[in-house]
């Protein structure tokens, strides 16, 4: 039997038994068979039979031993070197962190210490660490809207993987990132940026049973979205609405949101001239639009985040959102919601038209899944380039990409190869770590992906100014859509002026 | 350093030995801190560059034409008028109800400080679950006595979040308005009462003519204290609503948080943290001298 297809059955029989869909003997007698004997026997399942069960099921998923072995030998002359990374707290590094490292550290005598922190405060530590030039971190987790500031701080990977042939894994495949990808997370102008980290990106979700109960169709269309999430408001609300959107005034959220509703009725932020045209005539008719949209959802959505609105599709009070992809998992956890196997992902709607990159400025990509996500790097500054370049490579490899999509509950993986793992397709199935909604995350990024533009003030455009606007617009502070537009367009050129 | 040198010191006459310690600390964590933020005041971070650039005035005209900074200038104003005026009042009545030996009003007493100890970003995150206007209890309850439509969320709403916000402030704050002035309240002499007594004057009168009079000191001290707190307002605004809706309850600390860590720029940043620390304390000297506030 190939490697790939005992992997694979392994998966799936490892799947079917902590779902109590096999009973232990068959269990214990096809893992004998697959060479798993010995460890299945020392499980001691029994007393705990589905918590413990499938915690030590996930156990058998560890790296590789050709990719162990790579770390054993290569790192030798590293061993005893600690590395540092402060990064947001996103599934691949909590997987890493939480799970993985440890298989890093003992093959490698190499001390990974990783800070997981707010946003911001990554942002910050980053930023004093270039501007002092210290190497406090070895490694950098780079927001995508980051990537044109911190271009020249960090190895272009590709340039490492030239150089240093003798630190260079086999089979890394830096082309194997998903091309969509590189563009909008990970390359500025025509350098790489570190590679591809992790991809939240926005996909359709809906609840089905819903949706049949009243007899609709996933939404194809904006106009459908809409439509839909007015009817079922209009039969179920108030103890079910039709949208739950993220909203929260002054927050990056809003912005996102506000950008695939932009996008999606066929306008951009900033034409080709680099001058913003959200309050164009496309861009008025977005902001109209979402305002029909935001009728249809449950009050005090303009206090939620993305938080708030996953929590509004868990708890079963709206039927659908525009939203983070690495949220589905989460809805098929029957432990954790009310509405596990009830929902469903689609690619997002398509819009009612869409401006080509041509037509817009600072590298922005219209399209309705927006994407977020961010690239690994090396710092320049780092003291321990090499022992920070070997655990990047292991840490963005198709093998630990697979472990951290099925141990880290079904995150969207950067790689293309890695969709295909049979360890990710064996969980493609309701229940928590789903992977049954990474198809539909592969096409969005292949064909309707949405990327911000890149410039150095879009942190604070993408997070005050636009959505503070946005906020005191839905708060009914101004006349009208045109006035609201208008006054966040003059407030975005102040910025841009300095 | 010898043995004997220690001992000289020791027994020594001159405050130096004594006073040092705590200069070298003053100087680390107060008078550098502000003497740096002076100096950034006319400097502004380049991300190109990594560096901090000289830029004269520029920070300070910016914070002169800057909309945002007068508005958060008036919501702090107007959160530090009202938190202090419902504070001292609320205090005050608490104070003068809890301030007898009746069964039970020693634990009420022990009960009230335990507001104290939890933070205020705790605080604000109970309130911001209680004021959700999906399942928060408060919201209900104001719903049920006609103060809140249900359809109507307080926090997401202009005109009502900046309440939202002052609720968790005035709940957790308020006893300890009532610890001061209840400490004031027991050290007052019982004469005069006693004698207010006799001439017949009422309990209004004698609060009035006697116990507001003697208190002034507490309350002025009380005030100052409360008062610095609520002017730099940051946490509950942080945690409840981040400003929003808009700039609704946009505070001048959250402005310049969000302009120095968010946004990088440590040079308006400094600018307007000066500009609260310059506000606060003029606002300070005039109070001391208007209320007589002796230490």
């Amino acid at each position: 039997m190939k490697e790939k297809d005992r992997k694979f059955y392994l998966a799936s029989v490892t799947d079917r038994f902590v779902r109590g869909q096999m009973d232990r003997r068959s269990f214990l007698r096809t893992a004998g068979t697959l060479g798993l004997g010995a460890t299945a026997l020392g499980m001691g399942f029994g007393s705990r039979p589905f918590g413990v069960s499938r915690a030590l099921a996930q156990e058998q998923l560890e790296p590789s031993a050709e990719v162990i072995s790579w770390l054993k030998d290569v790192a030798k002359p590293f061993a005893g070197t600690t590395l540092k990374l402060a990064t947001e707290s996103t599934p691949p590094s909590n997987a890493i962190n939480s799970q993985l490292k440890k298989y890093f550290e003992e093959a490698t005598g190499i001390r990974v210490e990783i800070e997981v922190l707010p946003l911001e405060q990554v942002l910050q530590k980053l930023t004093l660490d270039v501007a002092s030039s210290l190497g406090s971190y070895d490694l950098y987790y780079i927001d995508q809207s980051w990537s044109a500031s911190f271009s020249q701080d960090v190895f272009d990977p590709r340039e490492q993987l030239q150089e240093k042939p003798d630190l260079a894994m086999p089979n890394y495949n830096i082309d194997d990132f998903m091309p969509a990808l590189v563009d909008g997370i990970a390359k500025y102008e025509d350098r790489w940026v570190g590679v591809p980290y992790d991809i939240p990106i926005f996909i359709m979700i809906y609840r089905k049973d819903i949706y049949e109960k009243l007899g609709l169709k996933a939404p194809a269309t904006f106009e459908d979205l809409l439509n839909n999430s007015v009817t079922i408001t209009k039969e179920m609300g108030p103890n079910l609405y039709g949208y739950a959107g993220q909203m929260k005034s002054g927050h990056y959220a809003l912005e996102c949101e506000w950008t695939s509703m932009l996008w999606g009725n066929g306008g951009s932020i900033f034409n080709a001239d680099k001058k913003f045209v959200g309050n164009d005539e496309r861009g008025i008719a977005a902001l109209d639009y979402y305002t029909k949209l935001k009728e249809t959802m449950p009050p005090g959505v303009d206090q939620w985040t993305w938080d708030g609105q996953g929590q509004a599709i868990a708890q079963g009070v709206a039927a659908s959102m525009l939203s983070w992809g690495e949220f589905f998992p989460y809805f098929d956890d029957a432990s954790q919601t009310k509405v596990s196997g009830l929902c469903e992902a689609v690619v997002p709607p398509q819009p009612v038209a869409l401006r080509k990159p041509e037509e817009c400025g600072y590298g922005e990509i219209p399209g309705t899944g927006h994407q977020g996500g961010s690239s690994l790097a090396v710092s320049r500054y780092s003291k321990s380039p090499d022992a920070a370049w070997i655990f990047m490579q292991w840490a963005t490899c198709a093998d630990t990409q697979a472990l951290i999509t099925t141990l880290g509950g079904g995150t969207g993986p950067t790689r293309a190869s890695v969709y295909d793992d049979p360890r990710v397709k064996a969980n493609a199935r309701v229940g928590a770590g789903t992977t049954r909604h990474l198809s539909v995350v592969r096409e969005t990024i292949d064909k309707y992906m949405g990327s911000e533009p890149d410039l150095p003030e879009w942190a604070q455009l993408s997070s005050d100014t636009i959505p503070v606007g946005l906020g005191k617009y839905f708060a009914g502070s101004y006349g009208s859509s045109k006035e609201a537009m208008d006054d966040i367009a003059s407030q975005v050129e102040t910025v841009l002026k300095g | 350093m010898s043995i004997a040198q220690v001992k000289r010191i020791a027994i020594s006459d001159s405050p130096w030995p004594w006073l040092l310690p705590l200069i070298a600390l003053l100087a680390v964590f107060t008078i550098y801190p502000f003497i740096y933020n002076v100096w950034l005041s006319f400097h502004e971070f380049v991300p190109k560059s990594r560096g901090l650039k000289f830029v004269g005035f520029a920070n300070w005209v910016q914070l002169w034409n800057d909309g945002r900074f007068w508005g958060a200038l008036g919501v702090t104003f107007l959160y530090f008028a009202v938190a202090l005026t419902i504070e001292i009042i609320l205090g005050m009545a608490i104070a003068l109800l809890l301030d007898a030996e009746l069964p039970g009003f020693a634990m009420l007493r022990a009960v009230l400080s335990m507001t104290l100890v939890i933070p205020p970003a705790i605080a604000g995150m109970m309130f911001l679950l209680m004021e959700d206007s999906q399942f928060g209890a408060l919201s209900y309850l104001l719903g049920l006595v006609g103060l809140l439509d249900k359809a109507t969320p307080m926090l997401a709403t202009s005109s009502l979040a900046l309440i939202g916000v002052l609720i968790a402030e005035i709940w957790q704050w308020t006893p300890f308005m009532v610890l001061i002035f209840m400490a004031g309240l027991r050290s007052l002499p019982a004469e005069p009462y006693e004698a207010a007594m006799i001439d017949g004057a009422s309990s209004l009168q004698m609060f009035r003519r006697l116990t507001l009079p003697m208190m002034s000191r507490v309350i002025a001290v009380a005030v100052l204290l409360r008062g610095i707190d609520l002017f730099r307002v940051f946490d509950y605004v942080f945690v409840m609503t981040s400003g929003g809706p808009g700039t609704a309850t946009y505070t001048v600390s959250l402005y310049a948080w969000q302009q120095t860590f968010s946004f990088l720029k440590w040079g308006y940043g400094a600018t307007l943290s000066l500009t609260s620390l310059v506000i606060v304390m003029v606002m300070a000297n005039i109070f001391i001298r208007v209320a007589k506030v002796r230490w």
